[in-house]
């Protein structure tokens, strides 16, 4: 009951803080303005000198294979970014010491940690459903090539990137206790995740030592299976139009559908048991981050 | 009467500041207890040991019978404090605020809702339940950080310097709840301030200077020992005042002079009915005893 409370308040401070709520939209607010600018046609430029001349496409799976990746784009980003936002309400707590209120209570500290995490996940999977039915009424308009799998799949992407990064961003925002702190990290966030999840530029267009450092992180899997989940259809209809097998493996490469660990080929089954024990570990040291609080107070 | 707080040789330091330094004082129970002092004496650090947000160095501290050490969650339950700035949620409504710190206490929704305007009614708040705290006025504000304080019937009651800032209007409700809350209740309450006026009001007052107690007493017994009397006599020439031997100095239409105790007073004038025609005996206020005893005055503004 008080979980239930507490969640519920998080999740209506949240969507009354008008600062904090816009600022979590700048990144997917970017992202859709570099799309709309350049993007969407660096997007189809990839395809079409990738594949032979002769070969002619149909209008719709041209920009379906665009409008794929700035789905992919958006959600893989949105999925982190959103969730640092949201899981803010726990510093603005501590920055504006609504926190004190509740540490004369008695209540546990660890019902508030999890109405945190509750609050900071069902926000940010709120905001990033309603986004991703957005873009599956866009590509509907533009060209759609998804199956009813695929969409399940994306959910399934979804949630577990989310976990992850509420995961990431309660330990993070734990160690944050001021409105000064909240700002910084998030505009490193907002800037910089933006990047290592390749939503502006493919990861395999990087070089090999970054593309290396990238795979050690957790939250690229999310990423690669939101991509390999968006363009699935996609590379099957560029198939069945034509494009040849050799063509369509050096595209799925070089759009993040395929991702190398030192060159070798990550299985799907493998980044979910990525994405999944990471949560678990970050949940984890998140409960023991807390343990250690408390018995450092009492 | 218990003891509803027993400290005993507190002690917490930061750094090289010791903000409380072998402090002991005791609270009965259903008594309006006052915690004086300047800015950095340690009355807040003391107040946040007391509500477990802060560790302390040493000494005991014992609430309603039970040991911070081992029982903070007991204690919690116990105590309801209202906080010198408010610290409610601003983009929220009142009821939002009261309904999330409500359940901290366990309070289910039937009971939260019957207490909600049993509060409401005293503290005068029923038409602001749908307005957001953030758009309140200072006053206003306050009454709803009473509210959230008392919402589960706490036994102590914490008031962190709660009247500052605040109109004559206000000032005069909060006070008037606090005190049916004293009557009928018997709620302990134990209050920071800077008005003295509020704290000669008090049954005890404990002064506290760089972490230690200065001295303690009822309002009177402090004023007996730290004050004089004054006799204001009016429509006389300095000459004949000046026949009294006694220190003296001139107020508007007349004298005032500076007497031990109102015994002596009662004597001098007894003796002296030709000149005491016109006058008044007035006790040495609380702003005198805390000067006399800290070598500072408290300025909390305008009473």
């Amino acid at each position: 009951m008080e979980i239930l409370i507490l969640t519920k308040r998080n999740i209506k401070l949240f969507f009354k803080d008008k600062g904090l709520f816009f600022t979590s939209l700048i990144t997917p607010f970017i992202i859709f303005f570099l799309y709309v600018t350049f993007l969407g046609n660096v997007y189809k430029d990839i395809l079409l000198t990738a594949i032979p001349k002769s070969i002619e496409l149909s209008k719709s799976v041209i920009n379906s294979f665009a409008g794929s990746q700035l789905t992919s784009s958006l959600l893989a980003v949105i999925c982190v970014t959103l969730s640092f936002s949201t899981n803010f309400i726990m510093v603005q707590d501590k920055s504006l010491g609504v926190i004190k209120d509740f540490n004369v209570s008695p209540i546990k500290s660890t019902k508030l940690s999890i109405s945190y995490y509750l609050s900071s996940i069902i926000t940010t999977l709120g905001i990033c459903f309603f986004g991703f039915l957005l873009c599956l009424v866009y590509l509907g308009i533009t060209g759609m090539y998804f199956s009813f799998s695929d969409v399940m799949y994306l959910v399934l992407d979804i949630i577990l990137l989310v976990f992850f990064g509420t995961a990431l961003s309660s330990i993070v925002n734990f160690f944050l206790t001021s409105q000064g702190q909240i700002a910084a990290v998030g505009t490193i966030i907002s800037a910089g995740y933006g990047f290592i999840a390749g939503a502006y530029m493919p990861i395999a267009s990087f070089n090999k030592t970054l593309q290396n450092i990238i795979a050690f992180l957790p939250g690229t899997y999310g990423t690669v299976l939101i991509r390999n989940h968006t363009l699935r259809g996609v590379v099957e209809e560029l198939s069945v139009q034509g494009v040849p097998g050799v063509v369509l493996d050096a595209l799925k490469d070089s759009v993040d559908f395929n991702f190398y660990f030192f060159n070798n080929k990550v299985e799907i089954w493998t980044m979910y048991l990525i994405l999944i024990l990471a949560t678990i570990f970050l949940v984890l040291v998140y409960i023991l981050l807390n343990v250690f609080k408390k018995q450092k107070i009492s | 009467m218990n003891n509803i707080i027993e400290i005993d040789m507190l002690n917490k330091s930061f750094k090289d500041i010791k903000a409380v330094d072998d402090l002991s004082f005791k609270v009965k129970e259903g008594e309006f207890f006052a915690f004086l002092g300047v800015n950095g004496a340690g009355k807040s650090t003391t107040i946040n040991i007391m509500c477990g947000q802060l560790k302390k160095d040493s000494g005991t501290v014992i609430i309603s019978g039970h040991n911070i050490d081992k029982e903070i969650d007991i204690i919690r339950s116990d105590i309801g404090v209202v906080f010198q700035n408010s610290v409610l949620d601003g983009p929220l409504s009142v009821y939002d605020n009261l309904e999330s710190r409500a359940c901290l206490y366990g309070i289910n929704k039937k009971e939260f809702k019957d207490r909600l305007y049993e509060l409401a009614d005293i503290l005068d708040f029923k038409n602001l339940l749908k307005r957001k705290v953030n758009k309140l006025s200072g006053g206003q504000r306050r009454r709803i950080d009473i509210a959230r304080a008392l919402f589960h019937k706490p036994k102590i009651l914490i008031l962190d310097e709660p009247t500052t800032g605040l109109d004559p209007q206000t000032r005069r409700l909060i006070w008037k709840v606090i005190d049916k809350l004293r009557n009928e209740d018997k709620m302990t309450v134990f209050l920071t301030t800077h008005y003295m006026e509020e704290a000669s009001e008090a049954d005890y007052i404990v002064i506290l200077n760089k972490g230690k107690v200065s001295t303690s007493g009822s309002p009177l017994e402090l004023k007996n020992k730290y004050t004089n009397d004054y006799i204001n006599l009016y429509n006389v020439n300095e000459e004949i005042v000046k026949k009294l031997n006694l220190p003296y100095k001139e107020i508007k239409n007349g004298y005032r002079i500076s007497i031990k105790d109102t015994s002596i007073a009662t004597e001098l004038i007894s003796s002296n009915k030709n000149i005491f025609k016109d006058y008044e005996i007035i006790k040495g206020n609380m702003d005198d005893v805390f000067l006399n005893v800290t070598g500072i005055t408290l300025t909390g503004g305008d009473f």
